[in-house]
C-alpha cells in the first residue's frame, strides 16, 4: 500500500490531537481497569493458595477432625503403630496486641519431625544462630521471619503479646527465620512458629491438634498404606488430600473474583464502545476524503486496511499506556480486594502485586483486539463509501435516518436474544454475562430511533420555549444523526452501567439491612474477637458465659457456635444455635413449614441451610446434608431454607441439641442476650462489661453490631464502587471526545450563524443546549436500560454466582444522579467547542473549502 | 490490444435511472457517445441534467441501468469492483469542482499519491511531481498544504494530479465551477494545453461556455438525452 496513504492517515490523526488523545485515554483506561482487577485478583489468589501450599509443604494428605480438631493421642497412637511420616500441626490466626491490625498465622509444630514436611523451620531457615531447641525446652517461645521481626523492632529475647479469641499470651522471640525464595519469604512474613505445646496453650486447645500432616508413599502402595491409616482413625477423623485445603480457599472467593472480573469487563465494554464511536466518527468525518481516494483508484481493501491499521496503532498505543496504568491501579485495588477477602473469607497478608504475564497478555489482546473488533464496522462502512467525492452530507444523514428503524429492529432482536439467553436455566456465568452484553448492545442499537422519536416530540416545545435557536438545537441532533447517535449510545451505555451497578449495590445493601433487622433480635451481643469479620469462630470461656447469664437485667440468652466441619464436598460452615423459642423468628425463613419447623429444629430433628448453600449444592427441603460428626458420617434432613447474606458459600444451621448429640465440642462463640427492660440496654451493657472483667470480649448493642456488619458490607462493595466510578470515567472521556469532535465539526455552520449576527453568548447557548439535550436523552434512556441491567445483575448474575435472593430497591436518587451525570458530562463536553466557536475567526469559518 | 483500435470512450444505448421512493427518475435515456483518443469533449447542461452521472458511469464509479460503457474497448460495467477501481487508478485522472485534494498531504505529496498507487515512487515520482508542479506554476508551493492555497491554485494542483500518472482519459466535473473568471481561465488553459500536448482524452462536464470554447466537440445533456452542439 502507498506510503502516501499512511502519511495522510497519520497526519489526519495528528491534526485531531484531542480526538486522538481522548480515544487513547478511553481505551487505555478500559485496559487499565481490566488488567488492574485481574492482577489484584490473581495476586490475592496466588498469595492465598501460595500461603496454603507453603504451609502444606510436601504433605500429600492430612488427617482432619471435627470442630475442635483431632486428639493429640491419635498422633501418638499412629506413630507408635509404626507410621513415621506424620507431623502434628496446631494453627490459628492470631492478632498482635501491640500492633493493632497486624495478624500472624500461628503454626505450632514438632521441630523433630518437621524436616520432611516444611523446610522453613529446619536448618535451612533456622541456622546455627537460631537454634530450634529453645522452642522445645522453654515454654511460650516463638520464631518470626527476620523481615517481620525487623519491621516490628523485635530482637531475640524480646517478648510480645498475641491474642487468639479471648486468650492473650506473651511470647518470647527466640530466633528469626530467613527464606530461600520469594514465595516462601511471603509465607514466612505472616508466620509465627511455636512448638505444638505452646500453640495449644495459646489457642486454649490443650491435647488437641488442628490436623496431622501425612506424606503417603507414591503409587498403589501408597493407597494401601493410606487405607491402613484410615482403619485406625476414630469416627470423627478422616484423611483427605492435602491439596483440598488450598483449593477450598480459592473456591471460597471464586464468585467474588468472577464478579469483579465481570465488572472490569463492563468497563472495557464501555471503552470498546467508545472506540467504535471514535472510529465511526473518524470515518464519517473523512467520508469526502475517502470518496476522493476511491475516485483516484484506491481500492476498498486498501481503505479497509488503512482504517484497521489506524485502529491497530491506536489500540497498541492505548494498550502501552493502559498496561502500566493497570499495574499502578492494581496495587490500589489489591488492598481493597484483600480487605474484602480478609473480611469475608480468610486472613492472609498480601503485599505484592504479582505481575502475571498471562494477565498482561490478556490486557494487550483485549486492548488491541477490542479496538480492532470495534473498528470492523466503521472500516466496512468506509469501504462502502461511494467514490463520489461530493456525496452530500444530507444524503448521508437521510440514510442514517432511514437506517434508524432497521437498527432498532436489529436492536429489538438482540434484546429478545439476550433475554432468551438469560432465561436459559444454566449456571454458566459466562453465558449470563453474554446475555447481559447482548441486551446492552440491543439497547445501543435502539438509540437512533428513540432519538428521532424524542426529537419529534420535543421540537415544538423547544421551538415554543426558545424560538428558532431551540428548534435548531434539537433538530441539529437528528440532522447529524450519523454522528450524534453513536455518541449518545455510548453515553447511554456508560450511564446505564452506573445505574445498574448502583441499583444492584443498593438492593444488596437494603436486603442485608432487612436481613440484619430480622436476624438481630437480641438486645446485646457478646462474642470473642475474631479476625474474620463474618465468622466468629473463637470461643467464650464457659465460666464467662455463666457470669454473664447471672447479670441482673438479663431476661434470656441464646448461644451460637460457629465451626467448620467436614463434608464429602469439602468443609462446611456450621452454625449451632440455642435460642429462646420466641427468638426463632430471627431466622429469616425463605422456605419451610413455620408451623412445625421451629419445634423440629429446636429438638434437633432437622437442620436449616442458607440460600447459597442450597443453591450451590442443589438441595431442597427434605434432602439431606451429610456431615462428618464425632461419631462418623451422618445425614441431617433439611427442614427449611433461610435467607443469609453472611456467607457466599452458604451455611448449615443446627440446633444445639442435635449438635451435642453428634459432637463433643461444647464451645460457645457468641451470645445473644435479651434485656428484661429493653429501655435499659446501655445499663445492661455496662453491667455485662463489669461482669466480663478484663476478658477480651466484644459486648455490643444490637445497633452497634448492625452498624459493624454494615461497615463490613460497605467495605466489601468499596471495590465495586471504585470499578463503577472507573467505568464512568472511561465513559466520560469517550463522550467528551465524541461530543467535542461533533461540536467542532459544526464550526462552519456556527460561523455562518455568527456572520448573520449570532452573539458569542448565543453560540454558547446553542452548543450547550444541543449537547445538553443529547445528554438528557441519553440519561433518560439509561434509566430503563440501567434498570434492566440491575435486574439481570440482581436476579441472574448474583443468583448464579452466590444463590442470593435480593430485594430490588430502586432509589430515586440513583436515577436522578444518572440523568444529572449524563447532562453534566454532555455540558462539560460542550465547554471547549463552545469557547472555540464563539472566539473563532469568521472568515476562516465561513470559507467554503 | 483494445486500446490501439477502439475509441477512448464508447457509450451505447446507456440508460441510468434512480428509484426515489415509489417513483423512478430517469437521468440518462438511451445515450450513445463515442469519444476518440486525444479528443477533448465538453458536456454542457443544467445542474441535475446528468453530466456528473455520465462521468461516474465512464469512470466505473456507477453502473448503467442498461446499455454498455466501454473505456479503451473494455466493458466497464462487466468489471468487478476492484477491476473498476484499478482501471481508474491506471487509466483515468479526475478533476473535481471542489478540488478534493487530500488535506493531510502537501501539494507535492498529493501529486505523488497517484504515482505511488501505480508503483512509481522514490526519486522518479518526486521528479515527475515537481516537473508537473512547475508546469502549473506552483513549484514553489510544493511543500505547502492545500488549505494554504487559493481556490485557483488548488484546482491547478488538481489538474496536475489528474495528469501526473499519465492516464489515457481525464474526467473533469465542473473544473471551474468554484473559481473566479481569471483563475478559471488559467486552469482551463493548463488543462487544455497539457492534455493536447500529451495526447490525453478529456471529457469535461460544465455549464460554462468558456470551458466549451476549448473543446473539439461540445455536447449538451437535456432531459436525459445527449445532443451534439455545432461548434461556434
Amino acid at each position: 500500500m502507498s506510503a502516501m496513504l499512511w502519511r495522510a492517515s497519520l497526519r489526519h490523526l495528528a491534526a485531531h490531537p484531542w480526538q486522538l488523545g481522548l480515544s487513547i485515554l478511553g481505551i487505555a483506561l478500559g485496559v487499565a481497569v481490566v488488567v488492574a482487577v485481574d492482577l489484584a485478583n490473581e495476586s490475592a489468589r496466588r498469595a492465598f493458595t501460595g500461603f496454603a501450599e507453603s504451609l502444606t509443604g510436601r504433605a500429600t494428605h492430612r488427617i482432619v477432625g471435627g470442630p475442635s480438631g483431632v486428639p493429640e493421642d491419635l498422633y501418638v497412637r499412629l506413630r507408635r503403630s509404626g507410621v513415621r511420616s506424620l507431623a502434628p500441626v496446631v494453627e490459628r490466626d492470631v492478632s498482635a496486641v501491640d500492633w493493632p491490625g497486624r495478624t500472624f498465622h500461628l503454626l505450632g509444630i514438632d521441630p523433630f519431625v518437621e524436616a520432611p514436611f516444611r523446610s522453613f523451620v529446619t536448618s535451612e531457615t533456622a541456622s546455627a544462630a537460631t537454634p530450634l531447641a529453645p522452642l522445645l525446652t522453654r515454654p511460650a517461645t516463638a520464631l518470626l521471619a527476620r523481615s517481620t521481626a525487623t519491621q516490628l523492632g523485635l530482637r531475640p529475647g524480646d517478648t510480645f503479646a498475641i491474642r487468639a479469641g479471648t486468650h492473650r499470651r506473651r511470647l518470647e522471640l527466640v530466633g528469626v527465620m530467613t527464606a530461600a525464595d520469594a514465595l516462601r519469604a511471603r509465607t514466612l512474613e505472616s508466620l509465627l512458629v511455636t512448638d505444638v505445646a505452646t500453640a495449644q496453650e495459646v489457642t486454649g486447645g490443650i491435647g488437641r491438634l488442628s490436623h496431622i500432616d501425612v506424606i503417603a508413599p507414591a503409587g498403589p502402595a501408597g493407597h494401601a498404606w493410606l487405607e491402613r491409616i484410615r482403619a485406625q482413625l476414630p469416627p470423627a477423623a478422616e484423611i483427605v488430600p492435602a491439596s483440598e485445603s488450598a483449593r477450598a480457599l480459592s473456591d471460597l472467593s471464586r464468585g467474588f473474583s468472577v464478579n469483579l472480573t465481570a465488572l472490569s469487563l463492563l468497563a472495557l465494554f464501555v471503552g470498546i464502545f467508545l472506540v467504535y464511536n471514535t472510529m465511526s466518527f473518524s470515518v464519517v468525518q473523512r467520508r469526502p476524503l475517502i470518496g476522493a481516494l476511491r475516485a483516484l483508484g484506491v481500492t476498498r481493501r486498501e481503505i479497509w486496511l488503512l482504517i484497521m491499521t489506524e485502529a491497530l496503532a491506536l489500540g497498541a498505543l492505548a494498550t502501552t499506556v493502559g498496561l502500566p496504568a493497570g499495574i499502578l491501579l492494581g496495587g490500589g485495588l489489591l488492598r481493597l480486594v484483600t480487605r474484602t477477602i480478609n473480611d469475608l473469607y480468610v486472613v492472609v497478608a498480601v503485599h505484592d502485586l504479582v505481575l502475571a504475564p498471562s494477565t498482561l497478555l490478556a490486557g494487550a489482546v483485549l486492548g488491541i483486539g477490542g479496538t480492532l473488533i470495534a473498528t470492523l464496522a466503521p472500516a466496512l462502512e468506509a469501504t462502502r463509501s461511494t467514490p463520489r467525492a461530493a456525496l452530500g452530507r444530507s444524503t448521508l444523514e437521510s440514510r442514517a435516518r432511514t437506517l434508524a428503524p432497521r437498527l432498532a429492529m436489529a436492536g429489538g432482536v438482540l434484546l429478545v436474544t439476550g433475554v432468551a439467553v438469560l432465561a436459559v436455566d444454566v449456571r454458566s456465568l459466562a453465558l449470563s454475562y453474554g446475555g447481559l452484553f447482548t441486551i446492552l448492545l440491543g439497547a445501543a442499537l435502539l438509540t437512533p430511533a428513540v432519538t428521532v422519536g424524542v426529537v419529534r416530540l420535543v421540537q415544538p416545545l423547544a421551538g415554543a420555549a426558545f424560538g428558532l435557536l431551540g428548534r435548531m438545537a434539537t433538530r441539529g441532533v437528528t440532522a447529524s444523526l450519523s454522528r450524534t447517535a453513536v455518541a449518545m449510545a455510548a453515553l447511554m451505555i456508560a450511564v446505564s452501567a452506573s445505574v445498574g451497578v448502583g441499583i444492584m449495590i443498593d438492593s444488596f445493601r437494603s436486603s442485608v439491612v432487612r436481613w440484619l433487622e430480622t436476624s438481630l433480635q437480641a438486645d446485646v451481643y457478646v462474642s470473642a474477637p475474631s479476625l474474620v469479620s463474618s465468622r466468629a469462630d473463637a470461643t467464650l470461656a464457659p465460666e464467662l458465659v455463666e457470669r454473664l447469664s447471672a447479670v441482673p437485667g438479663v431476661a434470656a440468652m441464646g448461644t451460637q457456635r460457629t465451626v467448620r466441619v467436614q463434608s464429602k464436598e469439602g468443609p462446611v460452615q456450621l452454625i449451632v444455635l440455642s435460642m429462646a423459642s420466641h427468638a426463632y423468628r430471627a431466622l429469616a425463613l425463605k422456605e419451610g413449614d413455620r408451623a412445625t419447623l421451629w419445634r423440629r429444629f429446636g429438638e434437633g430433628e432437622v437442620v436449616l441451610v442458607s440460600e447459597p448453600f442450597a443453591y450451590h449444592r442443589r438441595l431442597t427441603i427434605g434432602d439431606r446434608v451429610s456431615l462428618r460428626t464425632d461419631t462418623g458420617e451422618r445425614n441431617f434432613p433439611i427442614g427449611g431454607i433461610v435467607y443469609d447474606y453472611g456467607s457466599s458459600a452458604g451455611i448449615v444451621l443446627m440446633g444445639r441439641q442435635a449438635y451435642e448429640r453428634s459432637w463433643t465440642d461444647r464451645g460457645i462463640s457468641s451470645l445473644g442476650i435479651y434485656a428484661k427492660d429493653p429501655r435499659e440496654v446501655d445499663a445492661l451493657i455496662e453491667a455485662l462489661r463489669r461482669a466480663a472483667g478484663p476478658e477480651d470480649v466484644f459486648i455490643r448493642s444490637n445497633r452497634a453490631l448492625r452498624e459493624a456488619s454494615l461497615e463490613v458490607f460497605d467495605r466489601t462493595f468499596a471495590v465495586t464502587g471504585v470499578l463503577r466510578l472507573l467505568a464512568m470515567v472511561v465513559a466520560f472521556v469517550g463522550v467528551l471526545s465524541a461530543l467535542m469532535a461533533q461540536a467542532l465539526e459544526r464550526s462552519r455552520e456556527i460561523g455562518v450563524l455568527r456572520a448573520q449576527g449570532l452573539t458569542p453568548l448565543q453560540v454558547w447557548g446553542l452548543t450547550a443546549s444541543q449537547t445538553g439535550f443529547m445528554g438528557l436523552v441519553a440519561g433518560l434512556l439509561a434509566l430503563p436500560v440501567g434498570s434492566v441491567l440491575a435486574l439481570v445483575l440482581i436476579f441472574v448474575i448474583n443468583r448464579r454466582s452466590f444463590g442470593w435472593t435480593l430485594q430490588l430497591e430502586i432509589a430515586p436518587a440513583i436515577l436522578l444522579q444518572a440523568v444529572l451525570l449524563a447532562v453534566g458530562a454532555a455540558l462539560l463536553a460542550a465547554v471547549y467547542p463552545a469557547w472555540r466557536m464563539s472566539a473563532m475567526a469568521l472568515p476562516a469559518a465561513v470559507r467554503e473549502e | 490490444m483494445p486500446g490501439e483500435t477502439s475509441p477512448a470512450v464508447e457509450l451505447s444505448r446507456v440508460v441510468k435511472s434512480y428509484r426515489e421512493g415509489e417513483s423512478e427518475r430517469v437521468v440518462l435515456r438511451e445515450v450513445d457517445l463515442t469519444v476518440a483518443a486525444g479528443e477533448i469533449v465538453v458536456l454542457l447542461g443544467r445542474s441535475g441534467s446528468g453530466k456528473s452521472t455520465l462521468l461516474n458511469l465512464v469512470s466505473g464509479i456507477d453502473r448503467p441501468t442498461s446499455g454498455t460503457v466501454r473505456v479503451e474497448g473494455v466493458d466497464v460495467a462487466a468489471l468487478s469492483e476492484t477491476a473498476r477501481t484499478l482501471l481508474r487508478r491506471r487509466r483515468i485522472g479526475f478533476i473535481f469542482q471542489f478540488y478534493n485534494l487530500i488535506p493531510t498531504l502537501t501539494v507535492e505529496e498529493n501529486l505523488r499519491l497517484p504515482l505511488e498507487l501505480n508503483g512509481v515512487d522514490g526519486a522518479d515520482g518526486r521528479a515527475r511531481a515537481l516537473d508537473l508542479l512547475a508546469e502549473v506554476g506552483l513549484r514553489d508551493r510544493a511543500a505547502s498544504f492545500p488549505d494554504r492555497l487559493s481556490g485557483g491554485e488548488q484546482q491547478r494542483v488538481a489538474v496536475a494530479r489528474a495528469l501526473v500518472h499519465e492516464p489515457a482519459l481525464v474526467l473533469a466535473d465542473e473544473p471551474t465551477g468554484n473559481l473566479d473568471a481569471e483563475s478559471a481561465r488559467q486552469v482551463l488553459a493548463l488543462l487544455a494545453g497539457l492534455a493536447r500536448r500529451e495526447g490525453k482524452t478529456v471529457i469535461a462536464a460544465s455549464h460554462s461556455d468558456e470551458v466549451a470554447a476549448l473543446a473539439d466537440r461540445v455536447l449538451t445533456l437535456a432531459d436525459g438525452r445527449l445532443l451534439e452542439r455545432p461548434p461556434r
